[in-house]
């Protein structure tokens, strides 16, 4: 057995009086990918947050390579991208500039020879010098994928990265995560409903009442082309 | 709060203030240049005396909230502003009172009525960031921050106005008192005074931080329950708790 | 690169990119001025230098206070404060580069308001305004020491930037009081010396606010 390097042991969490999440147990090992569904409200992205270190839980404790979230040292974050709502990009800088940025404050070795191989990864090449003012949403949800990926993280989290994208850009996301994965990096997706994505396996899991349980039928692909399928409720 | 240590409180400082009243006025003699008005020194002194005091004590539970975390350090820290602010508002006030009969005038900017001007207006800022709190969590580290900030400024200022006033000491006539006391009477009742007011400060601060502290717990009552509502499985029945008193509310 | 030089960089280019932060408070100095010139109306024809030195702190001030809230103000977008937190940097490089960003907003507005005030307070473009420029350069560095960490919670809050001046104008106080005096006396041409104890206060206080800035940032930056 794998050790986690996404953990969750007891996390609850309030909003003054009210309760979001309750004795939240999760593992998730190097290569392995956790979907975690539920509706909208149900503490998806709050969770993201706790593992991210980035919201304080009222009990139990959230950690990432074995160490506490919400202390974790500048060596972690290192590892560790995120992926939410926001973009994390500057409007008024270009692209590749954002791309850059990122890149010296990751210091990620040879970053910036990388860019352009991202940028035409994520199909962005000609808007490289445009600022990300002018992108469409779609153009700034493939951008913050290259932002992610291109620090090259052992840790993703990644709150409904499918959401708001069209048929190539879920692809796209598909094959980030497959690249990922074998890249042995351990991940959380959450999402309003399963999904499955051929040559990935998912750990499904539910938010209910603010428990997080597994979700029976576990999604394993299928040999067919590359698709992907929403499963119906 | 504990019923016989808030008596015992009570009656501690009630018998202080007596005391002390009775040597301001029968007891102390008269000062020679001032008259009677020199009397109100002695309250206006001890009153200093706690605006400082409280000021340092809203720092040290600052640093500790920042390093243990612990919500009593916050409450302890807000209720010691509260009252803090009160006697700092006293010492202006007693001040003004002292200083409209003897110099003609209802304010004068001697440094230690300056700097006390500054300590109230920096008791302003911290109590105006907790009214601006609504529900932001992060409320209680911003005001140990602003605490701890603020008592760091608080010695330059006593310096830089020290430094200001004797570079300047024309118009304005600075005030004597607070040293040369001949009469030991004099210095008895000014400790009297102060030991008076250090207790009604401590009687006073315990009182609101008790309060303080059943607000918290409400809260984590309230959110207890909830949680038990919610294992019961009804989850749409919350109690919530703002700065209102508890309403129940039934979602179906 | 260091994340201080990262984050500097980035903020510097977005500036030169807009330009409006620095525009507007110079357009802001300029405004000033000329309100405590209708305001205080200096004896006109006589060098009044204690009056323009008053006149010029003020102008720092409210530069100094709209410049620390801009410089923080640009991660607001897209969440970036967010991802600056949870990416490897540094808290205290993080204060240190918005600190940076603050002073040097405040040093161009100030350039210009000293420029401003010669003109509007009938002084002379002398030596003496060279000896004006390190203690400027002190009390800018120390309002942006003390007003990056209190942007960093004013804006979080609902209504705080009317909360910004409240807690750091008395909190200036004492490099206000140093500052307009040993202005006063470089104007009107003493020497640094006669200065001293004003610029030790000054120094004094910028060594306390950098250091208390630098290490309760972490504080005030983070989430809930």
């Amino acid at each position: 057995m794998e050790p986690a390097l996404i953990e969750a042991r007891g996390l609850d969490i309030a909003f003054g009086a009210i309760p979001i999440l309750r004795g939240v147990n999760l593992a998730v090992p190097a290569a392995s990918v956790a979907l975690i569904v539920g509706r909208n409200g149900a503490g998806k992205s709050t969770l993201v947050r706790l593992l991210a270190g980035l919201s304080a839980p009222t009990a139990g404790e959230a950690s990432l390579f074995g160490a506490p979230s919400r202390t974790l040292d500048s060596a972690a974050r290192r590892r560790l991208s995120i992926v939410t709502h926001q973009s994390f990009l500057y409007p008024n800088l270009t692209a590749r500039e954002n791309l850059e940025f990122y890149a010296d404050l990751y210091r990620v070795a040879d970053g910036r020879a990388e860019i352009p191989r991202w940028l035409e990864r994520v199909g962005l090449t000609s808007a490289a010098h445009a600022r990300v003012r002018t992108f469409s949403r779609g153009m700034e949800q493939r951008l913050t994928l290259a932002r992610a990926m291109l620090t090259r993280p052992e840790v993703l989290l990644m709150d409904e990265p499918f959401a708001a994208l069209d048929a190539d850009g879920v692809g796209l996301v598909a094959d980030l995560l497959c690249e990922a994965v074998a890249r042995r990096c351990a991940i959380v997706l959450t999402a309003h409903q399963p999904i499955t994505i051929d040559g990935l396996e998912f750990d499904l899991y539910e938010i209910v009442r603010g428990r997080l349980r597994p979700m029976h039928g576990r999604a394993i692909g299928a040999s067919a082309p590359r698709a992907i399928g929403g499963v119906g409720r | 709060m504990n019923q016989r240590l808030n008596l015992a409180l009570g009656a501690l400082t009630a018998l202080l203030m007596l005391g002390a009243i009775y040597m301001v006025f029968m007891f102390v003699p008269t000062e020679a240049d001032q008259g009677i008005v020199q009397r109100i020194f002695y309250f206006h002194v001890p009153c200093a005396w706690v605006a400082f005091a409280a000021f340092g004590l809203v720092a040290i539970c600052g640093i500790f909230y920042l390093w243990l975390g612990q919500d009593i350090w916050d409450d302890l820290g807000y209720a010691a502003a509260e009252i803090g602010m009160v006697f700092c508002t006293l010492v202006l006030v007693t001040g003004s009172i002292w200083a409209k009969p003897i110099w003609g005038t209802w304010w004068t900017w001697d440094s230690r009525l300056t700097t006390t001007l500054i300590l109230w207006l920096l008791y302003g800022g911290y109590l105006m960031l907790r009214a601006m709190a609504d529900d932001t969590p992060q409320v209680a580290r911003f005001a140990a921050v602003v605490g701890i900030v603020a008592a760091v400024d608080v010695p330059v200022v006593v310096v830089s106005v020290r430094l200001w006033r004797t570079i300047h000491p024309a118009v304005l006539v600075t005030r004597q008192g607070g040293h040369g006391l001949e009469d030991p009477r004099m210095v008895a009742t000014l400790l009297v005074a102060l030991a008076a007011f250090t207790a009604l400060f401590v009687w006073l601060l315990i009182l609101r931080f008790a309060t303080l502290r059943m607000r918290t717990r409400i809260m984590t009552l309230a959110r207890d329950l909830n949680l038990a509502h919610a294992a019961a499985g009804d989850l749409c029945c919350t109690i919530s708790t703002t700065s209102s008193p508890l309403t129940l509310s039934s979602l179906r | 690169m260091t994340g201080f030089s990262v984050i500097l960089r980035k903020d510097l280019r977005l500036e030169l990119r807009s330009g409006e932060s620095t525009i507007a408070l110079v357009a802001l100095s300029l405004l000033i001025l000329v309100v405590l010139v209708f305001a205080l109306d200096p004896v006109g024809g006589v060098r009044d230098a204690a009056t323009a030195a008053g006149a010029l702190w003020v102008a720092m001030i409210f530069a100094g206070m709209i410049g620390s809230t801009r410089a923080l103000l640009a991660e607001r977008d897209n969440g970036c404060l967010r991802a600056l937190i949870a990416s490897p940097l540094d808290r205290g490089a993080l204060y240190l580069a918005k600190l940076a960003a603050a002073f040097i907003f405040m040093a161009i507005a100030e350039a210009a308001a000293i420029v401003l005030m010669v003109l509007f307070f009938n002084l002379d473009f002398d030596s003496r305004l060279l000896r004006l420029l390190p203690i400027i350069g002190l009390g800018a560095l120390g309002f942006s020491a003390l007003s990056t960490l209190l942007a960093a919670i004013s804006g979080r809050l609902r209504a705080g930037d009317l909360l910004l001046p409240l807690l750091a104008v008395p909190m200036f106080v004492p490099a206000l009081i140093a500052g307009v005096k040993a202005s006063g006396a470089a104007l009107t041409g003493a020497s640094f010396g006669a200065s001293a104890q004003w610029l030790k206060i000054l120094i004094a206080f910028d060594v306390i606010f950098l250091t208390s800035g630098y290490l309760l940032f972490e504080h005030v930056i983070g989430e809930d």
